[in-house]
C-alpha cells in the first residue's frame, strides 16, 4: 500500500516493548511506504499542522522502564516512553530531579518533551530538554539503532543527534532512550508573587531583577488583559532556607516601589500557585502560540499586542520566562480574528519565532503552523532526506 | 592547486592575506598537537563573512577541501590541514559586533579571543561562562567548533549552553542563521548539532553568546591530601549532600611539583591537591563553604588554604591552569590526554592508571575536573631515549580504553579530531557512526569541509602518529608553550 492510496479510517497503533522492536516497526512501514506518527503520552498531539491520519501510530508508552539512576554521578537513562512525572518520582528516593516543569507533566513523556523540547518556568535556571540530555539512543527509518553522546555529562566524541533530534517533533527518526544530567532537589523552596499597576512597572520591574545579582529558579510574568488579571510576576527561589528567605527580602525591596502588592507563597500554596499558573493558560479558550521576545523589550512586546489586541478588540494573555523572552500567547476571539493577529504578530519587529501550539482546524488551514524556516530550509530538507528518505515520518505535520 | 585558484583567492582577500611560501605555510601546519602535521597548500585570511563565502564556493566548484583554523590552540589536531588544501584562518575576523547588555548577550567574529569577550563586558559585572584553561589565546570560533569546557562547567556548562546564535557558511557557500537573537527557533535544534562537530560541518562566521551576571560572592580553598581516595571521597560528600560546586579540580604529586616549579603558587608539597569554588548568592556561598570545609576536615585533610583575597584566589589557579605546560618543567616530553568517566569511577581508574605507570615505566602525572570526571593525564617521557615516545601512545592509548571500559568518552573538551578519530570505534559501533556520517553528507556531500576529522580513516601520508614534539614556530623561536 502506497501512502494515499487508500487511508485507513483508523491508523494501526503499533506498541514495541524493544528498541529493536521500534527499529523493526520502523524499518517495515518505511519498506511498505505507510506513514508513521510516534506517540508518547499524547500531550501534545495538535502541536502541528492539520494532517491525514497516519497509518500507523508508534505507541512509544511501553517502553517505559527507568534502565539507570547513578545517583552519585548526578545521571539517569530513561526510556522514551517513561512519564516525567514517574520519572521524577523515581529520582526523588535520592533527592535528585531533571528539572523540568511542563504543563500535562503527568501524561508528558521524556521521548515527547525531547522531541517537542517543552519546558516550562524552570527553565529560567536549567534550560530547555536540549541543555539537560546528554545521550540518545534513535531508531531511523531504515531500522537501525544508533547512539550518540554518552553517559557521562562531560564529552565531545561524535556529533551530539541528541540536539538534532530535540525540536524535531518525530519528523527524523524515534527517540528510544535518552541519559539526562539530574539536579538535587533544593531544601528550601518559596515563591514571591508581585502585582503591577502596567506593565512599564512590570517591565522595569523585569529589567531590575535581570540586573540583579538575584538567583532565582524561576522568573515568570503574565499579562492579561483587557479586563483580565492584569500584569503579574512570579519569582521563585530555591536553597538552603537562610539563602531563600534572603532573597525573597532582597527582591522585595528592590521591587517594592513598582509593585502594587506582593505576596510570598510557601508549601502547598506554592506548589498550586506553579500549577495554575502553568495549566491556567490551557484550560482557557482561544487559541495559543507559542512565541520570543527579547528579554529587555518586555514592555515594547506588551504594547504590541495591545495595540494588535486593539485593533482587533480582542482579548488576550501571555505568559513567560521573563529572562528567556519565550512564552505563550492565548488569543481569545474567533478564527479570523485569530489568524489576523498572528500573521500580526509574525510580521512585528518585536515577536519571533511565532508558532500555533493550539488551534482549531480551522485557524491552522488558514495560516501556517510553523511559520518560515529562513535559510534554514535546505539543510532541514537534506536533513529530512538523510533520515526519512521516503517521508513516512510525521507526513504534512511539519516542522520537516 | 592552481594558478588560476590561488589568483581567485588574491582576488578575494588581497595579496597579502593569501600565504603559499613554504616558510609562512610553517606556521599552520598543525595546531597546538604538534605531532600531527600537514603543510596546506595554501592559507588565506578572510576579514568579513562575504570573503569567507566568496572563498568557500571557490572551493566547492574546484573541488578543493579546506580547514578552518582559529588561533590553532586545539588539543586534537583539529585544525591539521588537508593535503593539497586550503586552511581558512579566521585570526582576522577578530571584531566585537555587538554588546547588548540589557540582554545579556554580545555577538563576536570567530577570531575573538575567549578572554576577551569577558574584558570588554567586565566593566558591566558580567562575564562569558566557559573558561577553557587556554582562555586567554584560544578563539571563540575554536571553542564553538570544539564545544570547550573549562573548569567552571561543572555547574555553567559547555559553549552549547552558551551560544544563542551564529552564523555559517555551509560547504556550498550558503550563508545560513542558526539559532537567532530570539529564543526557540522551530525545528531540530541544528545550533546545538554544529556546536562541537570539530569544523566538519560549516565554518561560523559569527557568534551570539550569553552573558551571565556576575556572582555575588565567590569562595575557593585549596586542600591537601594524603591519598588521592581521600580527595576522591570529599567529592563523592560534596555531591551527597546536594552542592554544586562551580569548579572541583584535582592534581596529583607530580602535577603539583610541576606547577610549583612553573608558577609557584605556593602549594603545600602533598599526594593531592583538591580546589573547591562555589559561587552564587552570599548566604548560600558563605552556608555551603562552612560543609565543604567540615567535610575535608573530616576526611583528613592535611592543609586547607582558604583564598582571601581575589590575588589569593587567582594563585590558586594559576597553580591549576598552568599545570600542563608546567610539565616541561619536570619533563623533556609529555603527552596530554583527556578521558572521561563516570565520577564516581575515578578512583577505580585512577588505580589503574598508577598501576599502569609502574608498569609502563613512565611518570603520569594526573591533573583533572573531578567534578565532572574528565581527567587530563600527562604521560611524561624523554624522545632521546629509543622506545619511549611509542610508549607513550600505547599508554594513552590504553588509559583512553580505562575509559570506555568504565563507561566514559573519548575526549571530554580537546574533541576527537585527526588524533582520535581511529579510537572512535571503541565508543561507537559502525551503526552509530553511520548515522552520524549521514549528517556529515547532508551539511557537506563534497566532504571537503575538514576532511579526515573525527570519523576513522586511514591516516593520511604526511601524518606522523606520536606523542608531542615541538611546534615549528617553537624550533624557530618564535613561540614558546604556555
Amino acid at each position: 500500500m502506497t501512502a494515499g492510496s487508500s487511508i485507513p479510517i483508523s491508523p494501526e497503533i503499533v506498541s514495541p516493548s524493544t528498541p529493536d522492536e521500534v527499529a523493526a516497526a520502523l524499518r517495515a512501514a518505511s519498506d511498505a511506504r505507510r506513514s508513521v506518527q510516534i506517540r508518547g503520552g499524547g500531550s501534545k498531539l495538535d502541536w502541528a499542522r492539520n494532517s491525514q491520519p497516519p497509518e500507523i501510530v508508534l505507541n512509544m508508552r511501553s517502553l517505559n522502564r527507568v534502565l539507570t539512576h547513578a545517583h552519585g554521578d548526578l545521571t539517569a537513562t530513561v526510556e522514551a516512553g517513561v512519564r516525567l512525572s514517574d520519572l521524577n518520582a523515581a529520582l526523588g528516593a535520592h533527592g535528585q530531579c531533571l528539572p523540568l516543569d511542563p504543563p500535562f507533566a503527568d501524561r508528558a513523556t521524556i521521548g515527547g518533551l525531547l522531541a517537542t523540547n517543552d519546558s516550562g518556568p524552570l527553565r529560567h535556571r536549567y534550560g530547555t530538554p536540549r541543555d539537560l540530555v546528554i545521550g540518545v539512543q534513535i531508531a531511523t527509518t531504515d531500522g537501525t539503532l544508533a547512539r550518540a553522546g554518552g553517559q557521562v555529562v562531560k564529552n565531545v566524541a561524535g556529533y551530539d543527534l541528541s540536539k538534532l533530534i530535540t525540536g524535531s517533533f518525530g519528523s527524523l527518526a524515534a527517540i528510544v532512550s535518552a541519559t539526562f544530567k539530574l539536579t538535587p532537589v533544593p531544601v528550601a523552596s518559596r515563591t514571591l508573587v508581585l502585582n503591577f499597576r502596567d506593565s512599564a512597572s512590570q517591565s522595569r520591574a523585569a529589567a531590575s531583577v535581570a540586573a540583579s545579582q538575584l538567583e532565582p529558579v524561576a522568573f515568570e510574568i503574565q499579562a492579561q488583559t483587557p479586563g483580565g488579571a492584569g500584569f503579574m510576576a512570579m519569582l521563585r527561589f530555591a536553597s538552603l532556607p537562610v539563602v531563600v528567605d534572603a532573597q525573597l527580602d532582597r527582591a522585595r525591596v528592590l521591587l517594592a516601589t513598582e509593585a502594587t502588592s506582593t505576596t510570598v507563597l510557601e508549601a502547598a500554596a506554592e506548589v498550586e500557585a506553579w500549577d495554575r499558573h502553568s495549566e491556567h493558560i490551557w484550560t482557557a479558550a482561544g487559541a495559543i502560540v507559542r512565541a520570543s521576545w527579547l528579554p529587555a523589550n518586555l514592555a515594547v512586546a506588551i504594547e504590541e499586542l495591545e495595540r494588535i489586541s486593539g485593533a482587533a478588540s480582542v482579548k488576550f494573555e501571555i505568559i513567560g520566562r521573563a529572562a528567556v523572552g519565550a512564552g505563550l500567547i492565548r488569543i481569545d476571539a474567533d478564527v479570523a480574528t485569530q489568524s489576523q493577529f498572528i500573521e500580526r504578530l509574525r510580521a512585528s519587529s518585536a515577536f519571533g519565532n511565532v508558532v500555533i501550539r493550539r488551534g482549531s482546524d480551522e485557524l491552522k488551514s488558514r495560516i501556517d503552523v510553523w511559520g518560515p524556516h529562513g535559510d534554514r530550509l535546505p539543510l532541514l530538507a537534506a536533513l529530512k532526506q538523510a533520515f526519512d528518505p521516503h517521508g513516512i515520518l510525521s507526513q504534512g505535520r511539519g516542522p520537516l | 592547486m592552481n594558478r588560476a585558484f590561488l589568483a581567485e583567492l588574491r582576488r578575494i582577500s588581497g595579496d597579502a592575506n593569501v600565504l603559499d611560501d613554504a616558510l609562512e605555510l610553517l606556521t599552520y601546519e598543525c595546531d597546538a598537537l604538534p605531532h600531527l602535521r600537514q603543510t596546506p597548500a595554501a592559507v588565506v585570511l578572510p576579514a568579513c563573512t562575504a570573503e569567507v563565502q566568496a572563498i568557500v564556493q571557490l572551493c566547492a566548484t574546484e573541488a578543493i577541501p579546506f580547514v578552518a583554523r582559529g588561533h590553532g590552540t586545539g588539543l586534537s589536531g583539529g585544525a591539521l590541514p588537508v593535503a593539497g588544501g586550503l586552511v581558512i584562518a579566521l585570526s582576522r575576523m577578530n571584531r566585537v559586533l555587538a554588546v547588548d547588555i540589557p540582554n545579556q548577550r554580545m555577538t563576536v567574529q570567530p577570531g575573538v579571543t575567549n578572554l576577551e569577550m569577558t574584558r570588554q563586558v567586565a566593566p558591566f559585572g558580567y562575564y562569558y561562562a566557559p573558561d577553557p584553561s587556554s582562555q586567554q589565546v584560544c578563539s571563540i570560533g575554536g571553542n564553538v567548533a570544539e564545544n570547550s569546557g573549562g573548569a567552571h562547567c561543572l555547574k555553567y556548562g559547555f559553549t552549547v549552553h552558551h551560544v544563542l546564535a551564529v552564523e555559517a557558511v555551509m560547504p556550498d557557500g550558503a550563508i545560513v542563521h542558526l539559532g537567532g537573537t530570539l529564543a526557540d527557533t522551530p525545528g531540530p535544534d541544528l545550533l546545538g548539532l554544529i556546536v562541537g562537530s570539530e569544523g566538519t560541518l560549516a565554518v561560523v562566521t559569527s557568534i551570539t553568546v550569553r552573558l551571565l551576571r556576575r556572582p555575588e560572592a565567590v569562595q575557593t580553598l585549596l586542600a591537601a591530601f594524603d591519598t588521592i581516595d581521600a580527595g576522591g571521597a570529599v567529592v563523592s560528600d560534596i555531591i551527597a549532600a546536594g552542592i554544586i560546586p562551580a569548579a572541583v579540580e584535582m592534581m596529583d604529586s607530580l602535577a603539583i611539583r610541576a606547577a610549583e616549579a612553573a608558577v609557584h603558587p605556593n602549594f603545600p608539597d602533598a599526594d593531592t591537591v583538591l580546589i573547591v569554588e562555589l559561587d552564587g548568592p552570599a548566604t548560600e556561598v558563605s552556608a555551603l563553604f562552612d560543609i565543604v570545609v567540615a567535610t575535608c576536615q573530616r576526611r583528613g585533610a592535611t592543609a586547607i588554604d582558604v583564598a582571601k583575597t581575589d590575588e589569593h584566589r587567582a594563585r590558586i589557579w594559576r597553580g591549576r591552569k598552568a599545570a600542563f605546560a608546567a610539565m616541561g618543567r619536570v619533563s623533556p616530553n609529555y603527552y596530554v590526554q583527556d578521558g572521561v568517566v563516570p565520577r564516581t569511577r575515578l578512583p577505580e581508574v585512577l588505580n589503574r592508571i598508577r598501576q599502569l605507570e609502574a608498569r609502563s615505566g613512565l611518570r603520569i602525572g594526573n591533573v583533572f575536573h573531578a567534578g565532572d570526571g574528565n581527567l587530563h593525564p600527562l604521560i611524561c617521557y624523554d624522545e632521546s631515549v629509543p622506545g619511549q615516545s611509542d610508549r607513550a601512545v600505547e599508554v594513552a592509548a590504553e588509559i583512553l580504553s580505562y575509559c570506555i571500559e568504565a563507561g566514559g568518552s573519548l575526549t571530554g573538551e580537546h574533541g576527537i579530531g585527526a588524533d582520535k578519530s581511529q579510537y572512535m570505534p571503541k565508543m561507537f559501533s559502525p551503526a552509530d557512526l553511520g548515522v552520524m556520517l549521514r549528517v556529515r553528507a547532508a551539511f557537506d556531500p563534497q566532504s571537503l569541509c575538514n576532511p579526515g576529522k573525527v570519523f576513522p580513516t586511514p591516516r593520511l601520508c604526511g601524518e606522523v602518529p606520536g606523542p608531542y614534539r615541538r611546534h615549528p614556530a617553537e624550533l624557530a623561536g618564535v613561540a614558546e608553550r604556555m
